[in-house]
């Protein structure tokens, strides 16, 4: 099965819920998937089919609650259903994206009204719609909490509970909508599985709140970052990722899209400040040790710019012939192939620090940035982009700055993109009521090499100098 | 000529390489090296074999004969994104922010399909072609379409993995048959190419009429993402009427809206400074006064050095004040060293505040999986 499209075995996926929340999950034969109050699934029911899909999870009476026979947390008391495509029109009602705060649909009354509402009188107005807060419901808590346990299906959930509502009669037929999509989000029993691209990595790291961690940053700003760097599947590229490998997620999906068998050549070098690099995001990503090992190196700023010598590493260890390192016994071995492991990794740092220059610089990190970027364009071949991602204007403005006064980098720009959502319904399109604040911004310049300035016959020293502040002053102006 | 300018890196400039000269910000052309031609600007020559041979990226610098004045320009390796900024424009162009947003909310790959219509000005199909496993581009005007496919295969594009076809979509579809004018090359036995897009980008007039073409050209077997580039608000409530009916999902409309800030420098003018300027100057008046006091009440006294100078008719002039924080009166250059500054940003003097809504919606043709197929897995696994 192509894992690229279609739900495999043994990866992770990203899980959509009802609740507009996302969901890491990792499909492992044999096993089941809780979704807390959305339900449970065996994961073997949905191996196979394409990702996009929409599960919907129905119980018909016959289902064993998951903590019996099976190896999951003791305390998981949802019950496992089984697993059916949802219908597209079900579907389509909850793809209004708005979270309740627009219109509903014009064309209800055309279309279908939904299924739910089918057989129920609505009010042209809300002119005897009287607000009763609770007391409009009829159900207790504690009734639809053991609707719930029962595991009646969303559908009966929910029609019991218009049914127990007072004044849903004066309710508009818009409003009743705008409340059985509310209360769908609440009961309903379905979810979709996704591939988990960078972009829905990032949206999960969002939806739980780890807006610190991933910087603020925005699927436009990070597909604007890829493009603006011009990365491709064969090139070199310096990185500084502080979000723990979410901006190296984002480069390697671009370079190989998830693939481990691609024959590309391209390479991420990770530079970190600690001691060893934070790529605990790639722990959810579906390529190998192996590919991870080939296409992502990692080194320390200190040995970045400090690199050992070969006689210093050599003077430290030099490996044995292989015949001689075989015959080693026991500890004496397991120390042999530490140091060796160690050796192999001082020479990549001086293959990785030696005269190679680089095919772009992307960084997202909070390091002063006039003081690291025009060290680390030491090392970015010329013509090649540097896009910096920052949280702040104010931090990419002192960088740009610093670009311009160094003859070394082209036309610096600080460049920001935001993403609009509409509510996406016939006839009442307009723009999402709020939206996500924030995204960041980037800077943008070319690494060039700059020319020694040319000397013309009659050219006085004074002359040269004064042309030369000029030069300087016609940077600055483009 | 055949080998892809844009995709790549090349170290040296060589004789026959596409480059981008950089003038300026607005001034980027695209220039073909030959060792015998000559680049010219207003500010004077540039031989390319002065060129030809440096790293790309080197800044070539010259003085001019007349003036002797000192000029340069950089010269790069072209990248779609730049050469969207040198583009000449035969249609309203997608520029950088639309285009990286789209290619990345369709999670383009090497692993992606796409199918993109029409053309137009060629911008968005270099973006396409650097990132992704296979572009069909479409263009329904014949002249675009020749110019197109010139310039594509100049750009080594065609070669690689791009195929531009003469096709009204709208009308046509997006079927590659034998004997169609297409780019596109048969092999012996085909009648008709395999598209089997899973990625669509529509930048047409009328979305409709082509969303309803796409069933026998998309994946079948896998999730398909579409987007639709339209101008105006009608175009998109149309669209999604259409998306509906043909079993798109998932459906939303967003914008997007790209700023560019430029870096500069307003000069920090405290009050303690604004302050001792004026009593600065009032401390000259009233000297100034003083002085014409006792010019009057006195006889003048060529000889009195208190008065100091004076003007041809023998009036005392009063010295100009001398505290002057903020250069007044001169013209100061912005970052001037001898003053304060504070970093700013100022927004573009014109902004693109509307380029299109782009309406996204996702397709799966084939909603089933093949059940025998997961039992053999699950069966192999148990062994």
């Amino acid at each position: 099965m192509n894992a690229l499209t279609t739900i495999d075995f043994n990866q992770h996926v990203i899980v959509r819920l009802p609740s507009k929340n996302y969901k890491i999950v990792e499909l492992k034969p044999n096993t089941s998937v809780s979704l807390g109050k959305f339900g449970a699934f065996e994961v073997n029911d949905i191996i196979g089919y394409p990702f996009g899909l929409t599960f919907e999870i129905y119980y018909d009476g016959e289902e064993v609650s998951s903590d019996e026979n099976r190896d999951s947390k003791p305390k998981n008391k949802i019950p496992i259903g089984k697993v059916r495509l949802l219908s597209q029109e079900i579907k389509d009602v909850n793809n209004d994206k708005d979270d309740g705060q627009s219109e509903p649909p014009l064309s209800i009354k055309e279309k279908s009204v939904s299924l739910e509402l089918s057989s129920i009188d609505s009010s042209a107005t809300n002119q005897n719609l009287v607000n009763m807060g609770s007391k409009a419901q009829e159900l207790t808590v504690e009734e639809i909490e053991k609707m719930k346990q029962e595991s009646l299906s969303s559908k009966e959930i929910i029609d019991k509970i218009i049914k127990s509502h007072k004044s849903f009669h004066n309710k508009t037929v818009y409003s009743q909508e705008k409340y059985v999509n509310r209360k769908k989000q609440k009961f309903a029993k379905y979810f979709t599985v996704e591939y988990l691209s960078s972009s829905n990595l990032l949206q999960f790291l969002i939806d739980k709140g780890d807006i610190q961690r991933v910087l603020d940053m925005s699927q436009e700003s990070m597909g604007m970052l890829l493009n603006l760097a011009n990365i491709q599947s064969e090139g070199n590229y310096l990185c500084m990722d502080e979000t723990g490998g979410l901006l190296v997620y984002f480069l390697l999906e671009r370079m190989f899209g998830g693939d481990n068998e691609s024959k590309s050549k391209g390479k991420v070098i990770v530079i970190h400040e600690n001691e060893h690099a934070n790529l605990d995001l790639l722990k959810f990503a579906n390529y190998s040790e192996k590919f991870i090992k080939e296409h992502v190196h990692t080194i320390s700023l200190l040995d970045f710019f400090e690199p050992p010598t070969l006689q210093e590493i050599q003077s430290r260890f030099t490996p044995l012939p292989k015949e001689e390192a075989r015959a080693l016994k026991g500890g004496k071995k397991n120390s042999y192939y530490r140091k060796l492991r160690w050796y192999n990794t001082q020479l990549q740092i001086l293959e990785l620090t030696g005269e190679f220059l680089y095919d772009g610089l992307v960084m997202a990190t909070t390091l002063h940035l006039p003081t690291l970027v025009p060290k680390l364009a030491e090392k970015i071949h010329g013509s090649r982009p540097i896009v910096c991602y920052g949280q702040f204007k104010e931090t990419l403005l002192e960088l740009a700055h610093t670009l311009y006064s160094d003859l070394r980098f082209l036309a610096p720009s600080i460049l920001e993109t935001r993403c609009r959502p509409y509510q996406s319904i016939r006839g009442k399109l307009h723009p999402l009521m709020t939206m996500k604040g924030g995204g960041g911004y980037l800077m943008w310049c070319h690494r060039v090499i700059p020319a020694p300035e040319p000397v013309s016959e009659n050219a006085t020293a004074a002359d040269s100098s004064e042309k030369l502040a000029e030069h300087g002053a016609k940077k600055q102006k483009i | 000529m055949s080998t892809n300018c844009f995709s790549g890196y090349k170290d040296l400039i060589k004789e026959g390489d596409l480059t981008l000269i950089w003038v300026s910000r607005d001034n980027i052309k695209p220039v073909r090296m030959h060792s015998e031609e000559v680049f010219n600007t207003r500010y004077g020559s540039f031989p390319h074999k002065d060129i030809i041979g440096k790293p790309y990226g080197s800044q070539i610098a010259i003085r001019t004969k007349g003036s002797n004045k000192f000029a340069f320009v950089h010269v790069l390796q072209p990248t779609p994104e730049l050469w969207t900024l040198s583009l000449p424009h035969r249609t309203q162009i997608v520029y950088t922010p639309d285009s990286s947003y789209i290619m990345q909310r369709l999670n383009c790959s090497p692993h992606s399909r796409v199918i993109e219509a029409g053309t137009g000005s060629g911008s968005f199909s270099h973006a396409f072609a650097r990132s992704v496993g296979h572009l069909f581009s479409f263009e329904f005007h014949h002249i675009r379409y020749e110019q197109a496919l010139e310039e594509f295969k100049e750009h080594g594009l065609i070669d690689d993995n791009v195929t531009i076809t003469h096709r009204d979509v709208c009308q046509g579809g997006f079927l590659i048959k034998k004997g169609d004018t297409t780019s596109y090359e048969f092999g012996n036995n085909e009648t008709a190419a395999s598209l089997n897009a899973n990625v669509v980008f529509l930048d047409l007039p009328a979305p409709w009429d082509a969303i309803p073409h796409l069933d026998s050209v998309i994946a079948v077997d896998e999730k398909v993402g579409l987007c639709c580039f339209s101008p105006c608000i009608e175009q998109v409530d149309k669209t999604l009427d259409v998306l509906e009916k043909y079993g798109w999902t998932d459906v939303e409309m967003v914008e997007i809206q790209g700023r560019q800030y430029e870096s500069r420098r307003q000069m920090v003018r405290s009050l303690n400074d604004a302050l001792e300027r004026l009593r600065d100057i009032k401390r000259h008046k009233l000297q100034g006064v003083e002085r014409r006091k006792r010019m009057f009440n006195n006889t003048i006294d060529s000889n009195d050095e208190k008065v100091g100078k004076r003007n041809e008719d023998g009036v005392p002039l009063t010295e100009k004040a001398k505290f002057n924080p903020f250069g007044k009166g001169s013209r100061i250059k912005e970052g001037d060293s001898n003053y304060k500054w504070k970093e700013v940003t100022k927004v573009e003097a014109e902004i693109k505040s509307h380029t299109s809504y782009l309406t996204f919606a996702f397709k799966v043709v084939n909603r089933s999986r093949d059940d025998e197929k997961v039992n053999e897995i699950l069966r192999s696994m148990e062994k």
